[in-house]
């Protein structure tokens, strides 16, 4: 194969017909390029898509409580179900294998003065396990705790816009700010992946929101991450097993869709992962469409060459050539040049994609980009075209008979 | 080295069969410089295509160096061509992007010769064709006859045990035939079997036996006083 005799024949023949390469050529590349183009567009995608997602643990499901729309168990429809301390502590305790982290939210807002300075901010109180299931990076100072819990203590954590608006160039940490005129310490400042509004946000302890609102065991979510081990399946599962238990306990009827929503990212990242791989689907099957219509324009020029060389290939048979080694020069010609101009294409596409694909930032499509994967899968496409191509050719060279070397026609 | 016996050759003409050879029985020693000859529609050269496995007989008999050649694969004669026999073409059927001594190797490549072990043999044979000064040239930078001693030297490269010559000087004017023919005797004097298939009586009878063909039977098999080319040269 590599052989410097059978290069020399490829070559030849490409050189003698320079522009009749080059244009069977382009329609391989063309296509090669087109594929690539709709890859990376799939991926660009998918990493807007998942960028969005990934503010959150993957694994996080969150139960919100919701007006019943259907009778049930004597009760009436249109009943509102409300979430208190005791369903937290049943999950807890009804699936202690299942949970990683729990944490009940309690929201809301508060006007926030310091100094001169005020503002207002949405305000979370949660459980400490709440900073693991959002993902909340603490970029000074420290997150709510248990003690702080017990102690209903009137700490908060902020985020780094709230530190920025009231603050300014102060070390917030340590220092009191007034939510709705009652006084909470800072203990922590924390940054987030989402846009700004996530930063203009405040963390203080659940309980201690509670007490201030008239000494209440409401909660109005649960949010939790389920052991990380599970597949989708299971996590499904483990989803489905929470959901009829919470409507048995609050007596929702199960068929019920509105009285409890029981929400779990990872049906919502198998939807994306299907529909991304959907689109996958459709951009190879396109770019092989159009693949097809070049290997077809490569397959005939062979077809062609054969032909004005058959005296050539019948003197090379005379003179003791296989029908094996006939065969691998011209499957060889056609796979070089198939890969030649594919990775041409693929080039192409790859400087577009390199200079123009961090543009795109969009929450929806984000750096489209050529990874390995895609090279190594556009190679073995070309290879496997290029014998394809090469294939009617190279057996209508292998039965050109020997005979014709000596007719003089 | 060859024999020949009852060989039968037909084609398919649509409904109607056309009997081109009908029974012919020839014997070849090593050695013998034998012309092949008849008018257009005798058979010579389909007996020729047969002796050169380019085409298999339909009965009969044919050996080669006490091999029996009948229903070879593609790649079996390919192999016994490549081993047993050298082509010399009418209208010489060089590589024409390729140098002489590429041309002459080729046989040698089909062998799987070492790439340098095939230039330095191919050189030796261009050498002895007097052709070592143009071994880089291309067909087409060589005359008639130039081409032609390269097509004998690529011929003899593989050291086959027959040579066919298929008209070897119907492209070529008078004074480069006798060059050929000369160049054909001298490598028959050093032992090599050559069959010469022409139409043309001055060339052979610069052979040494001459067989006629008529209608696909050997109407006349006889052995001749050699006319030696060099005397026109």
């Amino acid at each position: 194969m590599f052989d410097r005799d059978v290069w020399q024949e490829i070559f030849n023949t490409l050189k003698t017909n320079k522009l009749r390469t080059f244009l069977t050529g382009f329609s391989v590349g063309w296509a090669i390029f087109i594929l690539v183009m709709l890859l990376a567009s799939v991926n660009g995608m998918e990493n807007g898509f998942v960028g969005q997602f990934n503010d959150d643990a993957t694994n996080s499901i969150f139960v919100r409580p919701g007006t019943t729309s259907k009778a049930y168990a004597g009760f009436e429809a249109n009943r509102r179900i409300q979430l208190k301390n005791d369903d937290l502590e049943y999950i807890k305790q009804s699936f202690p294998d299942d949970i990683e982290y729990i944490s009940a939210r309690y929201n809301a807002n508060a006007t926030a003065k310091y100094k001169s300075e005020t503002g207002s901010y949405f305000v979370q109180a949660t459980h400490p396990d709440h900073q693991a299931i959002e993902k909340t990076l603490v970029i000074a100072g420290r997150y709510i705790n248990e003690a702080d819990v017990v102690n209903k203590a009137k700490v908060a954590v902020i985020g780094r816009k709230v530190a920025e608006d009231l603050f300014k160039t102060e070390d917030p940490l340590g220092k009191f700010v007034e939510f709705n005129g009652l006084p909470f310490r800072v203990i922590g400042i924390f940054t987030d992946d989402g846009d700004d509004n996530a930063e203009r946000r405040i963390y203080a302890p659940i309980s201690t929101y509670q007490r201030i609102y008239g000494n209440t065991n409401d909660i109005n979510m649960i949010a939790l991450t389920y052991n990380p081990t599970y597949d989708l399946t299971k996590a499904l599962e483990f989803s489905r097993r929470l959901e009829d238990l919470m409507k048995r306990r609050h007596k929702i009827d199960p068929e019920d869709q509105a009285g409890l929503y029981v929400w779990n990212y990872a049906e919502a990242f198998e939807n994306i992962s299907s529909f991304t791989a959907v689109l996958k689907g459709i951009g190879i099957g396109v770019g092989f469409l159009i693949l097809i219509s070049g290997i077809v324009g490569i397959g005939n020029i062979m077809v062609f060459t054969i032909k004005e060389r058959t005296k050539e290939i019948g003197v090379r048979k005379a003179l003791g050539a296989r029908p094996r080694q006939i065969i691998n020069l011209v499957l060889l010609e056609s796979v070089f040049i198939t890969s030649l101009s594919g990775f041409v294409g693929l080039f192409f596409a790859w400087i577009i994609l390199a200079g123009v694909g961090p543009m795109f930032q969009t929450p929806a499509f984000s750096n489209p980009s050529v990874n390995l994967s895609t090279v190594v899968t556009a190679t073995i496409i070309l290879i496997v075209a290029g014998v394809l191509a090469g294939l009617i050719p190279a057996m209508k060279a292998a039965n050109v008979k020997p005979i014709v070397a000596l007719s003089d026609k | 080295m060859i024999e020949i016996k009852d060989l039968h050759k037909s084609y398919r003409m649509g409904s109607n069969s056309l009997h081109v050879l009908k029974g012919i029985n020839f014997k070849v020693d090593d050695g013998e410089l034998v012309a092949i000859m008849g008018s257009s529609g005798s058979g010579k050269s389909t007996l020729l295509n047969i002796l050169g496995m380019l085409d298999g007989a339909d009965s009969g008999e044919y050996t080669l160096d006490n091999v029996p050649i009948k229903n070879l694969s593609e790649t079996k004669a390919a192999q016994y061509r490549n081993k047993f026999l050298g082509f010399i073409f009418q209208s010489f059927n060089l590589i024409n992007y390729k140098s002489a001594l590429e041309n002459v190797a080729l046989p040698l490549y089909y062998q799987k010769v070492p790439r340098k072990e095939r230039q330095e043999k191919a050189m030796k044979y261009l050498d002895r064709v007097g052709l070592k000064p143009w071994a880089t040239h291309l067909p087409s930078e060589l005359s008639g006859g130039q081409k032609q001693r390269v097509a004998i030297a690529r011929a003899m490269a593989a050291e086959p045990k027959v040579l066919l010559a298929d008209e070897p000087t119907g492209a070529l004017d008078s004074k480069t035939s006798y060059e050929v023919m000369d160049l054909i005797q001298k490598i028959n004097d050093e032992g090599n079997t050559i069959l010469v298939v022409t139409h043309e009586e001055d060339i052979a009878h610069m052979c040494k036996r001459i067989v006629h063909l008529k209608d696909g039977v050997i109407v006349e098999d006889k052995k001749i006083e050699q006319v030696r080319a060099e005397q026109y040269v």
